[in-house]
């Protein structure tokens, strides 16, 4: 611990420095990386599986997306939203049953041994197809991936899969890691889980549990001249409050992921030597969800759901709960999609006398009470806003005659509640959207799916012609007829209301004015960070 | 010299007695000055005190009036402390005047449970138990009385020993009365003072508890709870500490408050102990 401690001496020198660049305002923007030095970040989560191969969630990828690579990554200016990494180049076959990737030459494991095809034949058919909790999905239908050559590696698929969904999926599910060390043994059970191995630019280096993660440079690296850091140390930060405290003791750098409340960002862009930064999460919208039980008769009844969402004043939640760091929604695909999304689709407004008519009409007239019927709501307990939507939600059901009872669960008995028992009739959930609808997206009200699946239809909610549309959207190769059905999904979903989409938000940066290149592709956070730079 | 005098002797007392009275009359007056539910939406989100004078404590994130969450607060806080004190009490001496008086087995079963009770931390206990019944009123209350019956339990069981043997329950026993009878119509009403006593330490303790577990999340979502607004307030610490101090405020009071009349009364009968 000691040698993240500050020193002194150290803390002097770096104020006098800011001192010093506050006198001399005009050292200039376009400024080249710097080479070297340590940066802190906060993290406000433990992932004990450091795996992104197996465990594709942003939590995981925070961490290891700098150690382990993927074949893209996310871009906002290159062809199809997506940059080269491991991969230089991926092509579609016409008939949708093969994708052939061009491989990088050169580069190395952390071990020293030749990154090659067959580490991408192996993850895929191995880790990202059986293992992986959204490959599973996306990979069902890949049967061999073939490796001609070293640096070739060609995706056999059993059914036609839409070149767009392999594409939209490489920035998340496609990380490498090496055969060599996973070849042996059971593959959840391996050490390298817990200290992975990659080909990124940073290297794993230690792990002190409730203390910090360090990584060090991987002077191998395959970037020219990259990383420019020498070293990155995620800080353990559970509590959030802290995480705004260290940044202005300039304990920590960065903090990440909305580490800092809300709340707290008007004030903390006004502290010198701060800034608060809203880019870098295009790739990574949560949407702000209302999961509705369709097993509840007053709910099965469309005229309720409406009901229900002309009470819900979307633009108050994004103002108030979100302090206006968020937009609201519209259906299931968020509004900053390029591919996919669609404003012609049904819309309601808040408007608390007509949602009072429907349900009038739907035949749940007022008790004297004022009441007309009760529900339980059971709101997420993993963010601050899904918890104060809840609070909201409440209120505004209040208002039409409903009367809400919130029930609130830790993170494990909430997920155990609504998606295993359907213990709930209405409930808040932030579900994420992934680039592509298929990943994701459909399966929140696609019907057949297993109980206990998180993040999942689990509503009872069923509907043959949106089934249909999803299944046809699935086996689409044309992009822009597949683009078109899911722009069809789109309007069915607003229309029939399965479930309630509110609003939709990403996450906050905020970082000391001396970290560079922050922010710079839709993905940042959780991407390789190859080209950060400290500026002292 | 009346008791009451007595008690009014002490400005500890008169401070006590002045704050439980205010508490009282918040928590009478709640649903009168704020009819309808105190977490309903009145105004614009985070307003800060005294700017508006139909919010003079302003308002939470959300827009609520912090004023009418304090007052039916209130209610919360002083019910669940008075429910759980009684509840705890009511165990308490119940177990204590059994043991103390059967003696033998049942005592030493009783006291070893008591025990057992008393090794693991209230505050744990009673946290273990809501996260696994689930949050309710109900439940809070019945979770701070089983962390806090083992000390009137205990206060209770020595009384009986000592009561026991005197020669009234003698007499008793020869007219031939039932021994529960004995134990619960003559012995428990003259080793209730000395537990009673305890009731101020306890239901300071329950008010503390109940806002704890809400400060944690346990507390009944439903209802407003001074834990609770500590809670919400603390995520917008630094821009608007009014929200976790105003009810933090009343929180020290109301704990202080019902200190300081414990004190009052055991004071008043103390010294009509010596006299006597």
């Amino acid at each position: 611990m000691s040698e993240l401690t500050i020193s002194r001496r150290g803390l002097l020198a770096g104020s006098a420095l800011l001192l010093a660049s506050t006198a001399l305002p005009t050292i200039g923007f376009a400024q080249t990386p710097k080479k070297g030095g340590r940066l802190i970040v906060a993290a406000d989560s433990e992932p004990r599986n450091l795996n992104p191969a197996i465990v594709a969630s942003n939590g995981v990828f925070f961490i290891s997306s700098k150690i382990v690579e993927t074949l893209a990554e996310a871009s906002s200016d290159g062809k199809d939203g997506l940059e080269p990494r491991l991969a230089l180049s991926w092509e579609g076959a016409a008939d949708g049953l093969s994708v052939t990737f061009k491989l990088r030459e050169g580069v190395k494991w952390h071990d020293g041994k030749p990154f090659t095809s067959a580490d991408v034949a192996f993850s895929a058919l191995q880790i990202w197809k059986p293992l992986q909790n959204l490959g599973r999905t996306v990979f069902k239908d890949l049967a061999a991936v073939d490796t001609p050559d070293e640096l070739t590696a060609i995706f056999k698929f059993a059914k036609p899969t839409p070149f767009q969904l392999i594409r939209n999926a490489l920035p998340a599910l496609s990380s490498v890691v090496p055969k060599h060390v996973y070849a042996v043994g059971k593959i959840e059970d391996n050490p390298a889980n817990n200290a992975p191995v990659g080909t990124g630019p940073f290297k794993f280096a230690e792990y002190k549990a409730g203390q910090y993660y360090r990584l060090t440079k991987n002077d191998a690296y395959w970037g020219k001249d990259e990383p420019y850091l020498d070293e990155i140390v995620y800080q353990v930060l559970p509590d959030r409050t802290s995480a705004a405290a260290a940044l202005e003791a300039e304990e920590i750098q960065l903090a990440a992921f909305s580490a800092v409340p809300l709340a707290d960002l008007d004030r903390i862009s006004k502290v010198p030597g701060l800034k608060v930064i809203t880019k870098g999460y295009e790739g990574l919208t949560y949407q702000l969800v209302v999961e509705i039980n369709h097993r509840r008769k007053e709910l099965a009844d469309l005229k309720v759901r409406q009901a229900i969402a002309h009470a819900i004043d979307k633009d108050f939640v994004v103002k108030t709960v979100f302090l206006g760091y968020a937009a609201t929604a519209t259906g299931p695909v968020p509004k900053n999609d390029p591919q996919f999304y669609t404003a012609d689709v049904p819309t309601y407004a808040f408007d608390v006398a007509k949602a009072n008519a429907l349900l009038d009409e739907a035949g749940y007239k007022r008790a004297d009470d004022g009441k007309r019927f009760a529900l339980k709501l059971l709101p997420a307990p993993y963010f601050n806003e899904t918890k104060q939507f809840g609070d909201y939600l409440r209120q505004a059901l209040a208002a039409i005659g409903i009367d809400a009872e919130i029930v609130n669960n830790d993170s494990a008995a909430h997920i155990k509640a609504v998606y295993t028992d359907h213990a709930f009739d209405l409930a808040v959930g932030p579900p994420v959207f992934r680039g592509d609808p298929a990943i994701s997206t459909t399966i929140l009200v696609q019907s057949g799916i297993p109980d206990g699946v998180p993040f999942s239809n689990q509503g009872g909610y069923k509907n043959a012609e949106l089934d249909a549309l999803i299944a046809k959207a699935s086996e689409t190769l044309d992009t822009s007829a597949r683009t078109e059905l899911y722009k069809e999904f789109q309007k069915k979903v607003a229309a029939d209301l399965p479930l309630i989409n509110v609003a939709e938000w990403s996450f906050i940066s905020v970082a000391r004015d001396t970290v560079g290149n922050i922010a710079n592709n839709p993905r940042w956070a959780v991407s390789n960070w190859a080209d950060t730079y400290l500026e002292s | 010299m009346s008791r009451l005098h007595r008690f009014f002797r002490t400005p500890e007392a008169i401070a006590g007695a002045l704050i439980l009275a205010l508490l009282v009359a918040m928590a009478l007056a709640a649903p009168l000055l704020f009819p309808g539910d105190p977490q309903a939406i009145a105004g614009p989100a985070l307003l800060p005190p005294f700017q508006d004078w139909s919010l003079p404590l302003g308002t939470d994130r959300l827009g609520r009036d912090v004023l009418a969450e304090l007052f039916h607060g209130a209610r919360t806080s002083l019910a669940v402390g008075l429910a759980a004190a009684a509840a705890a009490l009511l165990i308490g001496a119940a177990v204590g005047t059994l043991a103390g008086f059967a003696s033998g087995l049942l005592d030493e079963v009783l006291m070893r449970v008591t025990d057992a009770f008393q090794t693991v931390p209230s505050f744990l206990l009673a946290l273990a138990f809501v996260s696994i019944v689930g949050p309710s009123l109900g439940v809070v209350v019945a979770a701070i009385a089983l962390s806090a019956w083992t000390g009137p339990a205990r206060v209770a069981r020595a009384e009986v020993l000592s009561i026991r043997e005197r020669d009234y329950v003698a007499g008793a026993r020869i007219i031939g009365m039932h021994p529960l009878e004995i134990a619960f119509r003559e012995v428990l009403p003259n080793a209730l003072p000395p537990v009673l006593a305890l009731s101020s330490v306890i239901v300071a303790a329950a008010i503390l508890t109940e806002a704890a577990l809400s400060f944690l999340g346990l507390g009944d979502p439903n209802r407003v709870t001074w834990g609770g607004m500590i809670a919400e307030g603390r995520t917008v610490l630094r821009t608007a500490p009014f929200l976790s101090i105003v009810p933090g405020v009343a929180l020290v009071l109301t704990v202080l408050g019902v200190y300081l009349a414990g004190e009052g009364v055991v004071e008043s009968t103390a010294v009509r102990r010596s006299l006597s």
